[in-house]
């Protein structure tokens, strides 16, 4: 299912956040939205769900306008992960991926077969299924990060967004969280993700969509858009982009200050600096 | 001494948070006899104390009238007046809670309660016979009222549980000086027909229950199929939002429904302090979080604690009573405090 931004302006008062920004994301892609912080990443995943309402501009469904569709109808579509929920605490996490349910079900919320057969599937692909009777409280934060991921997952979406899924996270469950979102995207899941790492976006992603102060400054494939000239524009800090010698995608660093970094050690374990 | 080889792998079962099917089942059923319970013995005990069978008897034939009249016309529409207050205020507790995701909210507490009791006192400063469903309309446009203030202090759930629990205490204690007011300057007559803002039942009577019904039908109702946005909401807004609820439109039509719920309260027993915070988090403890449990069991929970609190203030001082809305605050005072202690 085709997502289509256009032209859309997104304001916070008065001030513009995203400016105008068209694109298309395409079914079946895996798209991360990087840049700095601040540049309006968040709030143009905000405004493609229906968590922002556009000043201008119209984000498509399938062709169709997200604000003169149901707000039920989308979210059986789209579902939304926004940045580290906090809620919920009490719930166990099979009580939490229930109610990604909600759009599915009517009044007073009466349980289908499809619906335990989704939570069955939520459970299983974010791999819960020992997790489900705890509470969410008591998980650590990359068990945690799958429970919300397995909630949005048990609303069957075609389009998945996530604000930032791996923030926070330590590299072991950096890695976990991004291969369940690369195998639900194997599976025909469309996912758009806000990412910090930039190593992560070349690693995991189709398309790579750079924003800076609202508007897009480039998108493409990793291998082509991810050059330090571009990064630097964007991020305002000497980059250089190696490439991983075993899948020859690009890894995207920032170049080491010679003043600041220690560059060599002395036999003894010291430290030397350049003169 | 050879120690019995311990087992190496303790079968250590997971701690079940889940409750199985059986336990909602199990909890209302004992609430239900428990509340029966409860209700014969409100019949039953009073100035005067009947014995169970001419209870029964006053309840099922008119042959005995002095029986009939005080088992079926004095205490049985202050029985079901009682169950249904509490029903109404720990339902629209259970909905505070949940739309403001403050475990300290309550009718009392955020002023809702005092914005019903301030509207119906009006009224009756205006006119002191008005009917009793003009008294019921003013306590429930009162309540809404109440609920609006709290819509626009706690909109989008941006303030914090305590500071919300400070503007309703701070608008209570407004309405409430008002009402004081009113009631000091006014006549003899109109001052006993206002006592019951001190939360009592003594007043109650057929004509006033038959006025509060379809608002008391209704909120329950709409409460109860609100209970999976509530469901969703406790999420959170983003969450909540992404799942498809509209959160500003339902937490305006939860905050509404709590208004009609907490006029009709007030209508029928004044001023109840603390039974719509007190039954829900009892009810929490007993079934969990889903709401479309938890209103039941809070709203029988939110009846027998009313029931109970009703025949300990008939009972206390016989043949006279204070007012039952003492004990429901020796009860949820306490709690408060508790809860403002430990839980936020």
């Amino acid at each position: 299912m085709r997502l289509s931004v256009e032209g859309l302006t997104l304001c916070y008062g008065d001030r513009v956040v995203v400016d105008a920004i068209s694109c298309d994301i395409h079914e079946g892609e895996m798209v991360a939205i990087v840049g700095p912080n601040g540049s309006g990443k968040s709030t143009l995943l905000r405004g493609m769900s229906r968590l922002h309402r556009p000043t201008a501009g119209r984000v498509l469904l399938g062709g169709r306008d997200i604000h003169g569709m149901g707000a039920r109808e989308v979210a059986r579509s789209l579902a939304i992960l926004p940045q580290s929920p906090d809620a919920g605490l009490d719930l166990t996490v099979r009580e939490l991926v229930w109610r990604g349910r909600y759009p599915h079900q009517g009044i007073l919320q009466r349980a289908s077969r499809g619906d335990f057969e989704a939570v069955e599937f939520a459970l299983a692909a974010a791999d819960l299924h020992e997790l489900a009777p705890r509470t969410v409280g008591s998980l650590s934060g990359g068990e945690r990060q799958r429970a919300w991921i397995a909630l949005a997952l048990a609303q069957q979406p075609r389009v998945l967004l996530l604000d930032e899924p791996t923030s926070f996270l330590d590299v072991q469950h950096q890695i976990e969280v991004m291969h369940l979102l690369r195998r639900l995207n194997h599976e025909g899941m469309t996912v758009v993700a806000v990412l910090h790492d930039l190593v992560l976006a070349g690693r995991f992603a189709d398309r790579v969509m750079a924003i800076s102060h609202g508007r897009i400054a480039f998108d493409g494939r990793p291998q082509d858009v991810l050059e330090p000239h571009g990064l630097e524009r964007v991020f305002s800090v000497p980059m250089m982009v190696l490439t991983d010698p075993e899948s020859g995608l690009p890894i995207p660093l920032p170049r080491p200050d010679p003043l600041l970094c220690p560059v060599a050690h002395d036999a003894d374990g010291g430290v030397r600096r350049p003169a | 001494m050879s120690g019995m080889a311990l087992p190496t792998t303790a079968a250590r079962l997971p701690r079940r948070t889940v409750t199985g099917p059986g336990r909602p089942v199990a909890v209302i059923s004992v609430s239900v006899a428990v509340l029966a319970a409860l209700g014969f013995f409100s019949l039953m005990y009073g100035a005067v104390n009947l014995s169970p069978a001419e209870t029964w008897r006053g309840l099922t034939s008119s042959s005995d009238v002095f029986t009939r009249n005080v088992v079926w016309e004095i205490r049985y529409p202050r029985v079901v007046d009682g169950m249904l207050v509490g029903v109404a205020l720990a339902v629209s507790g259970t909905l505070l809670q949940g739309v403001t995701r403050n475990p300290l909210a309550d009718p009392t507490i955020l002023g809702v309660t005092a914005a019903a009791a301030l509207a119906s006192s009006i009224l009756l400063v205006i006119d002191p016979n008005v009917a009793q469903w003009a008294v019921v309309i003013a306590s429930v446009v009162g309540g809404l009222v109440g609920a609006g203030i709290l819509f626009v202090i706690a909109w989008r759930g941006a303030v914090s549980p305590v500071r919300l629990a400070l503007a309703g205490i701070a608008l209570s204690a407004l309405f409430g000086a008002i009402i004081v007011g009113l009631v000091s300057t006014s006549s003899a007559f109109l001052q006993t027909n206002l006592g019951f803002l001190a939360g009592g039942l003594y007043s109650a009577n057929w004509a006033k229950l038959q006025a509060t019904l379809p608002y008391l039908g209704f909120g329950v109702l709409a409460a109860w199929a609100y209970s999976g946005h509530l469901n969703a909401l406790a999420l959170g807004d983003d969450i909540a939002a992404g799942l498809g609820v509209l959160t500003d439109r339902t937490r305006l039509a939860v905050l509404g429904i709590c208004g009609v719920l907490t006029g009709a309260a007030v209508a029928l027993a004044g001023i109840v302090g603390f039974v719509g915070l007190v039954s829900p988090h009892l009810a929490r403890v007993s079934v969990g979080q889903d709401n479309r449990l938890l209103i039941p069991v809070a709203a029988l929970y939110g009846a027998i604690l009313v029931t109970t609190a009703d025949l300990v203030a008939r009972l206390i001082v016989r043949p006279s009573e204070v007012p039952m809305g003492i004990f429901t605050g020796i009860v949820g005072a306490p709690f408060l405090l508790y809860l403002v202690r430990f839980k936020s």
